[in-house]
């Protein structure tokens, strides 16, 4: 168990040349005289926000919390946050400037995977190698070795110094020593990060044994969101230093998301003369609706979404229709949907149309609207009119990377057990799922 | 909520102790002193053709080349001991200094990467060193000895039994010494960068103001002051007395070796403690 309290820790800023050297200097003799001229106490003091000075920056601020025996607690936030100070001060590399950290049992961090690793050396000497630099006995090492042979594939090249390994055995390597520390507490940054996806379920696997059946707490940073929804009973939202959020995992996640999606959700012009258009028409408002369960939650793969806009139509006996066209954010063309078409005299002019749930893979996009005369000629294209993201969400799958595909329809999709005769339950069910 | 303070086991906060880690924590990472030791040792001879042999190797060369400058060329008196021994003796001690003295100076500097990314009580990197360093220099005594029977067999030294144990505090106050040195610099040059090639100057000053290739007694009166000023003079006139029975010292320069030993590698232990945990934000 771990208890945080009030855990604050500046960092200097710019690089160190003959001006810190005076400045220590400087420091030291005041310090002879009075005590602690520069102490970071004073830089509290004077510093209103999240920044003392230009110089200084809080890297943490204030940051309290508990962490239970056996809880796993994921901690998101952007980049520069704070997460890895955190961790840092957690696994005694770096001091706090203020508060503290109590805790009890052994702890391990995995800031990096390979860590003391001797490119020159092989296989079999780097294990024992990082294997006590992160904590470990030679006894148990030598216990464990042939289990972290196995589980990184790498016997045929024990011996072969790892300088020669590819990337991939590297990695396997250097995860399969961590993935078999023993400690109470377990302090991961970003491992997940690298290697193939296989390796990574690999990976996923290992961490939820290890909080599942063994009881260890663990303390997990990572981007990948779908990991931390699935390995986390807890998650705490790191802003600018301090504690944005914090509590249970999904609706941590659901806040952070919600707070950061590129949003350009409605569009609304007073006057005509700024809006977007031309002698045919006027766009007056643009609108991304989504079908949000509350409106804290962030936008994900089952959410379905309704555009709406309206437009001042200047022609009379004219037949007009829109084409609604998604773009992925890279620029590819997801889809192109055209309205059904109709004649319009002068006036406002308004469409809708709803993409369903469980239609559109995860990803950022944009919808660029165009107008046609007679279904033929354009007479207006208004282009990246709404951005928006698209989270993931999975259920009972445990596949953490990209999933690939322009869109990730749901098709009814089964498997039956063939051995069943086709008098048997397969037959009933295919003819339950035609009807 | 007093009862769970109790349970707490471990606390960390801003301050850092001048003793550093207690000595139970030391024994807990053992293991992993050892295995930077062996890892040390290994690598540094991966990928040569005469592998661990250039532990002998190394001063042989040495000792050849300064049998050809210092006793062919310049002719420097070597008090009636053959001058292969006289100079292997110097180079072992000198390669035990400089090698502690450097692999320590340069402890955050080196391995910043892995101070970045996990703990353990740092002080285990430099006793690492000097545990490799002081097998070298075991393996380089074992040739001294090989070489020193060698001349005994045939007839042109004696060897000083009852002395030689005398090696041992020399040897002991040298290895304090440059470690001593090597923590107090490896701070320096953890934040300042400029000592690192300070660090070359020194050594190479060192080695001449030490009586390594020269004794003691051929050193001009007016210099002597800049002689005594060196501890380390003492301990190679002590320690080629102990080896060869040759060597001029007083019992005042001894102890002013022995007690600039124990001042340096008692402040240099203390800094290293104070501040090792911070340096990681500067390195």
């Amino acid at each position: 168990m771990i208890q945080i309290e009030n855990l604050s820790k500046l960092y200097r800023l710019g690089t160190i040349g003959s001006g810190t050297f005076k400045r220590d200097l400087n420091n030291w003799l005041r310090g002879i005289f009075r005590k602690n001229s520069d102490s970071p106490a004073r830089l509290r003091e004077t510093g209103e926000n999240a920044f003392a000075g230009k110089d200084h920056l809080w890297a943490l601020r204030n940051v309290t919390f508990d962490i239970k025996e056996g809880e796993v607690c994921g901690i998101i936030g952007r980049n520069g946050a704070g997460k890895s100070t955190l961790l840092k001060v957690l696994s005694k590399i770096t001091r706090p400037t203020e508060g503290f950290v109590r805790g009890r049992g052994k702890i391990s961090s995995l800031l990096e995977i390979g860590t003391g690793f001797h490119a020159d050396l092989s296989g079999r000497e780097n294990i024992f190698i990082s294997g006590s630099m992160l904590g470990m006995k030679k006894t148990e090492i030598k216990k464990k070795f042939d289990e972290i042979v196995e589980f990184s594939g790498i016997e045929q090249f024990l011996d072969t110094p790892v300088k020669r390994y590819s990337s991939g055995m590297y990695v396997r390597l250097a995860f399969g020593v961590a993935a078999h520390l023993e400690p109470d507490i377990l302090i991961v940054d970003e491992v997940l990060a690298v290697g193939d996806a296989e390796f990574q379920k690999k990976c996923m696997g290992k961490m939820k044994d290890v909080s599942h059946q063994k009881g260890r707490t663990i303390l997990f940073v990572s981007h990948n969101l779908q990991a931390v929804n699935n390995l986390c009973s807890k998650a705490i939202w790191l802003q600018k230093g301090s504690i944005h959020a914090m509590g249970e995992t999904q609706m941590v996640v659901n806040r952070y998301l919600g707070a950061f999606q590129k949003k350009m959700w409605k569009r609304e012009w007073g006057s005509p003369r700024e809006a977007p258009g031309n002698d045919w028409l006027r766009i007056l408002s643009v609108e991304l609706i989504p079908h949000l369960p509350n409106p804290m939650a962030p936008i994900d793969i089952r959410t379905p979404l309704t555009v709406r806009f309206r437009f001042h139509n200047f022609n009379n006996q004219i037949h007009l229709s829109a084409n609604l066209v998604l773009f992925s954010l890279a620029g590819d063309c997801i889809f192109d949907v055209p309205s059904v078409s109709g004649d319009f005299n002068e006036g406002v002019v308004e469409g809708e149309c709803t993409i369903p749930g469980r239609f559109l893979n995860d990803g950022s996009y944009y919808f660029s609207l165009f107008f046609l005369k007679d279904t033929s000629r354009t007479i207006f294209e208004y282009e990246e009119c709404l951005h928006f993201d698209v989270e993931d969400h999975r259920e009972n799958i445990h596949w953490y990377d990209k999933w690939v595909g322009a869109v990730r329809p749901h098709f009814p999709f089964t498997l039956r057990n063939g051995n069943v005769s086709n008098n048997g339950h397969g037959a009933l069910d295919t003819r339950r799922h035609l009807l | 909520m007093a009862e769970e303070k109790v349970k707490l086991e471990w606390e960390i906060n801003k301050k850092t102790s001048w003793l550093g880690t207690s000595f139970k924590e030391l024994y807990l990472y053992k293991d992993l002193l050892f295995s930077l030791v062996r890892k040390e040792f290994l690598s540094s001879y991966q990928q040569t053709l005469l592998g661990p042999f250039w532990v002998l190797l190394q001063p042989i060369l040495t000792v050849f080349t300064s049998l050809l400058i210092f006793h062919k060329i310049i002719g420097v008196p070597t008090e009636g001991v053959p001058p292969l021994l006289y100079y292997l003796a110097g180079i072992t001690l000198w390669n035990l200094f400089s090698d502690i003295f450097l692999g320590t100076s340069i402890t955050f500097t080196q391995n910043v990467l892995v101070f970045n990314k996990v703990y353990f009580p740092r002080i285990i990197v430099p006793l690492s060193v000097v545990l490799l360093s002081g097998l070298r220099f075991l393996i380089q005594l074992v040739l001294f000895f090989i070489a020193l029977t060698y001349y005994y067999l045939a007839g042109k030294v004696v060897i000083p039994v009852n002395t030689l144990l005398l090696a041992i505090p020399v040897i002991i106050t040298t290895a304090g010494i440059s470690l001593g040195a090597g923590l107090v610099f490896s701070i320096f040059t953890a934040k300042y960068r400029d000592f690192l090639g300070l660090l070359q100057v020194i050594l190479r000053l060192l080695l001449f103001v030490c009586p390594i290739f020269y004794p003691m007694s051929i050193v001009p009166g007016k210099l002597k002051w800049l002689m005594n000023l060196n501890p380390l003079s003492a301990q190679f006139e002590l320690y080629r007395y102990a080896l060869l029975g040759k060597g001029q010292f007083t019992a005042d320069q001894v102890l002013y070796s022995g007690l600039f030993m124990v001042v340096l590698l008692a402040g240099g232990m203390l800094l290293f403690n104070k501040t090792a945990d911070r340096l990681v934000d500067v390195i």
